[in-house]
């Protein structure tokens, strides 16, 4: 026998690939499902990375252009920074230091740049902006170089209460030059629109809303105390480098003080961007663009198991003519790169494509998209190429080897059906997967709460469910099935026997929709489990009847005048009114955020479970502790915790009280009194309101929200409305991540259609006896289509089963990782609409396969070979 | 058995054309054929290869439609259906015994045998079934899948299938070129045993003489036209007349 020697190698090698590309010509269509499947989730890949690339770049030239003048800025050198807030609050300098700076030589100019919150109210009375991106006002600076908005229209503002304002936000809350509207600083303010500005000839610095006011106002309106900037901005003497220019100014500043050049500055811009909004943006879409790269394994795996099945006789034909195992898996392989390369190379070109798409179709929803070239770097093309044939090759690797190990004699053999699927030794393996990933989960969420075990757990959980796939789909199908042949007679009992044929390859192609499916039902367990826990979390501590907040998401927004609490209160309606404003400072060394309020009011709207201690003697120098806060601090009632603020002062305060449940109030409580001196621009975030006795909801919420008219027009809202409202941001949510699923679902979508199809093809002859022994057209499709429902629901089934599992998981480990309780909730109704998606999407996978089984020519089927 | 039984036609053809392909490359599979096959008797079609017997019986089933001329089960005109139509005459009408690859795989021998019946959506004949299962002698198969079962033994289930719902005509197409004499044998005696005894039409294609002795008639087919017709055949005066074929004339 001949085997391929040393000097053969070369014409082995070509040996497989001819034998390689003969095989894809003439089965192109089998691979048409791996085909898009490898470039859909290239595409995204590499649109998100295109697309990420492109927007920072953007945003890079934006704060440079804009912000080229300024050659350094000067400003506090310490941050606060509280969990869960990726900007801290930094501590304001003093504008008397503009004297001191304007001294130092190479400086041209220096000017205050004093910035706060600051939301417009609209034309129709709405709120501009807040949900996400900040909404500022700072003082408009007349120096052009200095000022990174240009005026576009009007003039700058002159006199008090007049503003001008970015492009973007006035045309958005239809404002016009001369139109008199309310600006929250967030106490009202009356401002008239002088001018419009442009923000580095954009209508604005992406979603940000900014309101330029005059310096007196701003100092009044946004500041504690005047006196006080965010910043100097300074710009330098021609010929003076900004370096230079900052070394210079570094000596002559007070310690806590610091300066850094115009370039920094505008690259902490691009990155507080890039750290708020791209990253996210980028992350959420990659862990998109990976789990359909995962489902794509799945059905690339499985239309290679079926293509090498198919070839069994061919393959064993070629071994006995002399191939080697070596020869036989590397055709298959090398048919996979090809596909590989060519849907990646595509794919590419989608993705390209897909970030132009993008960046037109953002300006036309609102969000002006910074103009620009796209920026297509190596690294985003080459990782998704690299991924996608790497994915590809990886999903054929066991195929290959499987078709190398093809016997000689198999040529002689008819293929029979596999069961291999269904063995003892993988039910067993599986059910101590599956044992272990619970066991790991469990321990990981109830006992020593982990996040790294309980994920591990999880990802044990996903591999068990893949190896007991083929053990499951027998037990589900059949009984999934067993009503079919009821309702559907034999058309139904033969779509179930098909689906029950190969378990294998069922449970492959029921994979892909499974993963999909599970990442579904995860998101709709977990939004609905923070639903619940915000409902929860409302009805447990908010004893009041009205709250009256802001709606605001994000760094948006500027919250409720301080004021508006003491105007409710003195309403004849209203017994209690008490307002939670937000404060920071650093407790043991960690930023923390303070709830500043009337703390003896506060008892009497919210429920802080068992108090140890005395709120109402708070005082100046007092402060209250959650029980859980205390115990990790070793602090009892009487104890000294000291707190350090933005301003720089630390200062001892007394625990005075010790309280049990933290949600909505926060943490730490101090008193007005005790954060006057440390305070920086004041907004309460809640205002809770109980009515007098024998007041009436509809009387107690209009006289309510009279006042809150005067105060910007907040939301006033009752008990209900409060909880639903603070949920709406969970459902806005929960749709972007299904529109993003329905790429996963696609494309497992297409691995059942392409797995029915293969295995129409294989099953010609069966189809053809079927056909001429009286089975109709229709019967046929309903049974092509039925296997595909069955094969469906089981993916459905276990990807619920899955993700509610999963869900469960993250819903306990966020609960063993945060301070507030998390609730868990089974949503039935969505979970119910996701299994009826999962089985439309299989009847929908069915519909192609189906009608080319029906077209199938009865005597060809028949004919013997 | 009266005589208006024995001369009413199960199956016929007139005329019939069939021809392949087009141009200079045309083949006639058919070239004008007209036979009846009578009710209640066994008739083979036997010829060389590429005869056009396959074809022949492929149209007068219903399974192929014919260039032109005209093919009948009973007398039902099968030109005149669409395939909705056709393939419920071949569920109701009509049975089939091909050579090989009779049986659904996943379906047993009892739900094989039931096939036509459960595709229409009737229960039949129970009793009918019950008999047909002991003339096959499969009584102790029903629940098997046919992998389980002999080559053999898959055509027997094949037979039932076909008798199962009282088709006009059975149609077998080299019932018994995949297996040896013995068995061969046995599913040709059945066939002519359900053909005499439960007075069915029988129609079969086979290129084999001893197959054919076990039909009432054969008739002779070589390039697509009628040739012969023979009585009460037997192996070697088939054989005779099939080795005529061979000497070109």
């Amino acid at each position: 026998m001949n085997t391929p020697g040393k000097q053969g190698g070369t014409s082995s090698a070509r040996a497989s690939l001819r034998l390689s590309a003969s095989s894809l010509r003439a089965h192109k269509r089998r691979f048409a499902g791996t085909f898009l499947a490898v470039l859909l989730g290239v595409a995204f890949l590499a649109g998100t990375l295109v697309m990420g690339d492109t927007l920072r770049a953007s945003f890079d030239s934006l704060f440079g252009n804009a912000t080229a003048g300024t050659a350094a800025v000067v400003r506090g050198a310490d941050t606060i920074t509280t969990p869960g807030e990726s900007q801290g609050v930094r501590k304001p300098v003093g504008t008397a230091l503009v004297g001191t700076v304007e001294a130092v030589p190479g400086v041209a100019a220096a000017v205050p740049d004093i910035k706060g919150a600051g939301q417009l109210v609209g034309r129709d009375g709405e709120p501009i902006g807040g949900q996400g991106p900040p909404t500022l006002a700072g003082n408009w600076i007349d120096d052009p170089d200095l000022n990174p908005y240009r005026l576009a229209e009007g003039r700058a503002p002159a006199r008090s209460g007049e503003v001008v304002v970015n492009r973007g936000a006035a045309e958005k809350g239809g404002l016009r030059l001369g139109d008199t509207t309310v600006l929250r600083t967030p106490d009202p303010v009356r401002v008239t629109v002088v001018g419009l500005a442009t923000f580095g000839g954009e209508d604005g610095m992406a979603q940000v809303t900014f309101t330029g006011m005059t310096r007196a106002d701003a100092e009044k309106y946004l500041t504690a105390r005047p006196g006080q900037a965010a910043s100097i901005v300074v710009r330098a003497d021609p010929g003076v480098g900004e370096r230079e220019l900052v070394d210079r100014l570094t000596p002559a500043l007070p310690t806590g003080v610091e300066a850094i050049t115009g370039q920094e500055s505008a690259r902490e811009n691009t990155d507080m961007i890039a750290s708020q909004f791209l990253t996210v943006f980028t992350t959420f879409l990659l862990v998109f663009s990976g789990v359909a790269l995962l489902v794509a394994t799945f059905s690339i795996h499985n239309t290679f198991a079926i293509v090498v099945a198919q070839r069994t006789r061919e393959n064993a034909l070629l071994r006995a003519l002399g191939a080697s195992r070596r020869q036989i898996t590397a055709v298959t392989l090398i048919e996979a790169a090809v596909v590989a390369v060519t849907a990646s190379a595509v794919g590419l070109a989608g993705g390209v494509g897909i970030a132009a798409g993008l960046q037109a179709l953002f300006p036309a929803i609102g969000f002006p998209f910074p103009e620009g070239d796209l920026v297509i770097t190596g690294p985003s093309l080459a990782l998704p190429l690299a991924v996608g044939v790497l994915v590809c090759l990886g999903s054929a690797l066991l195929p290959a080897v499987r078709a190398g190990r093809t016997a000689p004699l198999a040529a002689l053999r008819e293929t029979a059906v596999d069961t291999s699927g269904a063995s003892r030794s993988r039910a067993v393996t599986g059910a101590g997967l599956l044992a272990l990933a619970v066991a790991v989960t469990l321990t990981g969420v109830l006992v020593a709460p982990s996040v790294w075990l309980a994920g591990s757990g999880a990802a044990l959980a996903l591999a068990a469910f893949v190896v007991l796939g083929p053990v499951a789909s027998t037990t589900a199908v059949s009984v999934f099935g067993s009503p079919l042949g009821r309702l559907r007679g034999v058309t139904g009992a033969l779509a179930r026997r098909n689906a029950l044929r190969s378990p294998k390859r069922t449970a492959a192609t029921a994979s892909a929709l499974m993963i999909g499916v599970a990442v579904v039902a995860l998101f709709t367990v977990f939004g609905a489990s923070l639903k619940a826990t915000m409902d929860q979390t409302v009805s447990r501590s908010f004893a009041g009847d009205v709250a009256v907040s802001t709606p605001s998401f994000g760094a948006g927004g500027s919250g409720l005048s301080p004021r508006l609490a003491p105007a409710v209160a003195a309403l004849p309606e209203v017994d209690t009114a008490v307002g939670l404003g937000r404060g920071v400072a650093e407790v043991d060394g960690r930023g923390r955020a303070l709830t500043v309020t009337d703390p003896a009011a506060l008892e009497r709207s919210f429920d802080l479970g068992a108090v140890e201690g005395n709120l109402r003697a708070l005082g100046a120098d007092g402060i209250a502790i959650t029980r859980e806060e205390a115990d990790r601090q070793g602090l009892a009632p009487g104890d000294t915790a000291r707190l350090t603020f933005t301003d720089g002062r630390t200062t001892p305060f007394t625990v005075r009280a010790v309280y049990g449940q933290s949600e909505l109030v926060g943490d730490y409580v101090i008193t007005r009194a005790a954060w006057a001196p440390h305070r920086t621009q004041d907004a309460d975030t809640l205002v809770a309101v109980t009515f007098a006795d024998g007041v009436g909801a509809d009387t107690g919420k209009a006289a309510v929200e009279q006042v809150a008219e005067r105060f910007g027009n907040p939301d006033v809202q009752t008990r209900d409305e409060y909880a639903r409202s603070s949920a709406g941001g969970i459902d806005m949510m929960l749709t972007l991540v299904y529109a993003l699923l329905a790429l996963a679902v696609l494309i497992a979508l297409l691995g059942i259609a392409n797995t029915l199809t293969l295995a129409v093809h294989e099953r010609t002859r069966e189809l053809g006896l079927l056909r001429a022994v009286g089975q109709t057209r229709s019967q046929l499709r309903a049974m092509v289509r039925w296997e595909s429902v069955l094969v469906a629901a089981f993916g459905t089934a276990g990807g619920l089963l899955l993700g509610t599992f999963l869900g469960w998981v993250l819903v306990r480990a966020s609960d063993g990782a945060s301070d507030s309780a998390f609730a868990f909730a089974l949503p039935p109704a969505q979970l119910a609409v996701v299994a009826l998606v999962g089985l439309a999407a299989g009847a929908l996978a069915g519909l192609r396969p189906a009608r080319r089984a029906a077209r199938l020519d009865v005597l060809r089927a028949i004919a013997t070979e | 058995m009266t005589t208006a039984t024995t001369t009413r036609t199960a199956a016929r053809v007139t005329d019939a054309v069939k021809v392949y392909g087009a141009g200079d490359t045309a083949v006639r599979a058919l070239d004008g054929v007209t036979v009846a096959f009578p009710a209640g008797r066994f008739t083979a079609i036997m010829g060389p290869s590429g005869s056009g017997k396959s074809t022949l019986m492929h149209c007068a089933a219903g399974l192929d439609t014919l260039t032109s001329g005209a093919a009948y089960i009973g007398d039902t005109e099968l030109g005149a259906l669409d395939d909705r139509r056709l393939t419920l005459l071949r569920r109701d009408r009509v049975g089939f015994v091909f050579q090989a690859f009779n049986l659904v795989p996943t379906l047993t021998v009892a739900e094989n045998i039931r096939l036509p019946l459960d595709l229409a959506g009737t229960r039949g004949d129970p009793e009918w079934i019950d008999a047909l299962v002991d003339v096959v002698g499969l009584r102790d198969r029903l629940h098997h899948r046919p992998s389980e079962l002999s080559g053999g033994q898959q055509q027997r289930v094949a037979v039932a299938r076909a008798f199962a719902g009282r088709p006009d005509v059975v149609f077998a197409d080299e019932p018994t070129g995949n297996l040896d004499s013995r068995s061969g044998g046995e599913v040709l005696g059945l066939l002519a045993r359900a053909a005499g005894e439960t007075d069915r039409t029988v129609v079969m294609v086979t290129h084999d003489p001893m197959a054919a002795a076990h039909a009432d008639e054969v008739v002779f087919l070589a390039d697509g036209r009628l040739v012969d017709r023979m009585e009460s055949p037997t192996a070697d005066r088939v054989l005779d007349r099939m080795k005529a074929f061979e000497v070109p004339s």
